[in-house]
């Protein structure tokens, strides 16, 4: 079963527009979701309206990163904000509270920033190896 | 029996009976809970396993102002047990609880700091009333002496029964027992870590353990000396007294400092002052 | 007193989970928590680009200790919602009754460790006894207690015949009536309400607005419960969400209490209407496309974002817990609480650390 939901693609500039757009209907904060995709970051913020979900989806270049916080719309943000920041090296400005790197510390620093799952990879690549 | 005889009676067996008294307490918590508990002598074996173990102290200070805390207790339930002064057996024991609150100071981490500060709290819940018993005590027998008390032909508790019920309140408070395991809980599991007793380790916390053994009988002692005329029923009652403390701490959750000090103060002026005011309206 | 810092976690036995709060207070009351978290990071949610996405079932079911089920239950839900796969009923059913049974020993757990936090340790003991009968049924039906492994894509592993259908009736009965008993304290107790009225009170709006979820958000008036979205068998079986609306501690626990009632109702409702049939299909072929999976956890919401390109591994997979949505809101309770309330307030949102670190 499908669950009813929609995404809906939008330019960087247009994202504090589009969240607030969201607030202003009375969206709960679900979750932002990045992912590391060749060439490009995804991230996708969604919103939920009593059961339904909709989504916005920005994406940015894969060098230098940046997107703006959306903390003065959502003040719950900062958790998501710091995990894109620490896990994808993805610069989030102005975010309400900032932990500098230090919410996830983990050993390989910007652990999820890269992808080497490059489009469509072959089927020999699918042995689940153990590293 | 002598004085003398009794006093040794009482640094012997105190022990004993305060470790059994508390491993029989695990046991039957332990069943109020539908749980097997622990065998009855697990206590002693905790202490042993504590004896052996190595002493880690913050500032090897802390352990002394322990040690003087244990030494006074056990002076405490000597005093008590050899027939003297009741006021001298209370201020003793005041002492023992400042020292102990003196060495969790001193053990200089946030938990025990607090612990400390819940713990003076605790004595100002239940000191009026301590203090309170002994005036009401006085009032009947005519005497502080507990060897006088104790000689009294009638029933003490039937002239003070607001101060006997007020008294058993504030053992709860002294046995740390919930709702009044503010300053440190059984169990380790609260804000406070372990709380006063956080960083003590070892053969301290060992003696911090048989000093409240010696505590316990002591303080059952007292209940006995409510009914010291008939002695059977003396000793039925302070063990009817440790078993409804037992119950006690096991139907209520643990209260805030707040609540802990209007109630324990509540219970003071309503039973204890009551009965003290209608005592002397009677003379 | 001066302001002192107390250390609470990353190690601390009122929460045997890794979360550090820096609890900044003045005598007795709390100024400012500081939180730190990812000590336990494991970053499953990369290990999709190496696991076959068959596989990753069992990775997605570690994610929790507790909540285990339906955490694998949701990977299979995204996976299968990409893939077209048409889940036979029979298998829908047995996800519902392992989800339920699922949700009554998480609760029971958390009504176990605040009676803990509160210092009231007979009911701990109690509620874990009766939790105990509710991982025997799981261990009858699936042969695991926590983590079961009864789900896969297409279906699930085991089927449960009319003897364990019949045996966990029976056993349902014990817990409802043991439980009845627990919850009468938690709800009644004079000692328990002094120590969870008022404290940790979460307006609606602020709910909303810190994008709480689960028994949190419900507790504050927002009847929101993700299995009104009807997956697996919720279609057929209507689940009316358990609000309170006082927003308080008291409010989340009676929220719980009452969760534990339904899913009981919920299981024996399911349990009669098991239609017969397969209970898996076979999956062929590779997923390719997207789609945000979202079911209802007994901590409240999870969000899985799954994303495929049509290789045997994912691309993308991402989970949000509960928890990660309810600890903006955790911290805002504790800031200016009494520092005996920590350990209420901590719990009160039923965090998962390790959940939450993924």
């Amino acid at each position: 079963m499908k669950p009813e939901q929609t995404l809906e693609e939008i330019p960087l500039a247009g994202l504090l527009e589009g969240v607030g757009a969201m607030r202003a209907k009375g969206g709960r904060m679900v979750q932002i979701c990045a992912t590391a995709l060749p060439g490009q970051f995804e991230l996708t913020y969604s919103f939920d309206f009593d059961g339904r979900l909709a989504s916005l989806r920005v994406q940015l270049p894969a060098s230098d990163p940046r997107v703006p916080s959306i903390a003065s719309i959502y003040a719950c943000a900062f958790l998501y904000e710091n995990e894109m920041h620490d896990l994808f090296n993805i610069k989030v400005e102005g975010m309400a509270l900032d932990f500098h790197g230090n919410l996830y510390n983990t050993t390989v620093k910007y652990a999820f920033g890269d992808t080497k799952a490059p489009a469509a990879k072959p089927q020999a690549a699918a042995v689940p190896s153990v590293a | 029996m002598s004085p003398w005889l009794r006093l040794i009676v009482y640094l012997v067996a105190a022990p004993v009976v305060g470790g059994v008294l508390s491993g029989w307490d695990r046991r039957v918590s332990a069943r109020m809970q539908s749980r097997r508990g622990p065998p009855i002598l697990q206590p002693f074996y905790d202490v042993l396993k504590l004896w052996q173990k190595q002493n880690l102290a913050n500032h090897p200070s802390q352990n002394y102002y322990v040690l003087f805390f244990f030494l006074l207790v056990v002076f405490t339930g000597a005093l008590f047990f050899a027939g003297s002064d009741l006021l001298l057996v209370i201020f003793a024991l005041t002492t023992a609880s400042i020292f102990f609150v003196l060495g969790a100071y001193k053990a200089s981490s946030p938990y025990s700091f607090i612990g400390a500060e819940r713990e003076l709290i605790q004595i100002m819940a239940y000191e009026p009333m301590v203090l309170l018993t002994a005036i009401g005590m006085y009032m009947v027998t005519k005497t502080f002496y507990i060897g006088g008390i104790a000689n009294h032909g009638g029933l003490l508790v039937l002239a003070l029964p607001g101060v006997f019920l007020g008294f058993v309140f504030a053992l709860e408070i002294k046995f740390r027992k919930s709702p009044f395991d503010l300053s440190s809980s059984h169990h380790a599991h609260q804000e406070l870590v372990r709380g006063i007793t956080t960083e003590f380790s070892g053969r301290t916390l060992a003696l911090i353990e048989v000093a409240h053994w010696y505590e316990t009988v002591f303080l059952l002692g007292w209940v006995y000396l409510f009914f010291a005329s008939s002695p059977v029923l003396g000793v039925v009652m302070a063990l009817g007294v440790y078993v409804f403390v037992v119950l006690v701490d096991n139907v209520f959750a643990r209260l805030k400092w707040q609540a802990a000090l209007g109630s324990a103060w509540a219970v003071t002026a309503v039973l204890g002052f009551g009965n003290i005011v209608v005592l002397s309206l009677q003379r | 007193m001066a302001r002192t810092i107390i250390p609470f976690g990353p190690q601390h036995p009122v929460l045997p989970e890794p979360i550090h709060l820096d609890l900044v207070v003045e005598d007795e009351k709390v100024i400012e928590a500081r939180p730190s978290i990812g000590f336990v990071h494991r970053g499953l949610e990369k290990l999709v680009e190496k696991k076959d996405f068959l596989d990753f079932v069992y990775v997605a079911e570690r994610i929790c200790g507790i909540c285990s089920f339906i955490h694998g239950q949701t990977y299979c839900q995204a996976v299968e919602a990409i893939m077209d796969i048409p889940v036979p009923p029979r298998a829908n059913y047995l996800r519902t009754v392992w989800g339920e049974l699922s949700r009554i020993h998480s609760h029971l757990l958390w009504l176990g460790l605040m009676a803990d936090g509160m210092g009231f340790e007979s009911l701990f003991m109690h509620s874990w006894r009766v939790r105990e009968r509710v991982l025997n049924i799981i261990e009858a039906t699936t042969g695991g207690r926590v983590i079961f492994g009864s789900c896969k894509i297409g279906g699930v592993r085991r089927d449960m015949d009319a003897g364990a259908v019949r045996d966990t009736l029976s056993e349902l009965e014990i817990i409802e009536r043991d439980t009845r008993e627990i919850t009468k304290v938690f709800i009644h107790d004079n000692s328990v309400k002094k120590r969870l009225g008022g404290v940790g009170v979460l307006s609606r709006q602020e709910a909303l607005d810190f994008g709480c979820v689960g028994p949190v958000l419900r507790a504050s008036g927002v009847a929101q419960d993700m299995r009104k979205l009807g997956y697996a068998a919720y279609q057929d079986l209507p689940v009316e969400p358990v609000t309170r609306t006082d927003g308080d501690s008291y409010a989340r626990c009676a929220v719980r209490c009452d969760e534990i009632f339904q899913s009981i109702t919920l299981i024996r409702q399911a349990l009669d209407k098991l239609p017969p049939g397969e209970i898996a299909v076979k999956v062929t072929g590779n997923p390719k496309g997207e789609v945000i999976m979202r079911t209802e956890q007994p901590r409240g919401e999870v969000v899985y974002c799954v994303k495929a390109n049509g290789a045997r591994n994912l691309q993308r997979f991402r989970v949000r817990t509960p928890t990660f949505a309810n600890l903006p809101a955790m911290l805002k309770l504790l800031q200016g609480c009494d520092l005996a309330d920590v350990p209420v307030l901590v719990l009160t949102i039923d965090p998962c650390i390790s959940c939450t670190e993924r």
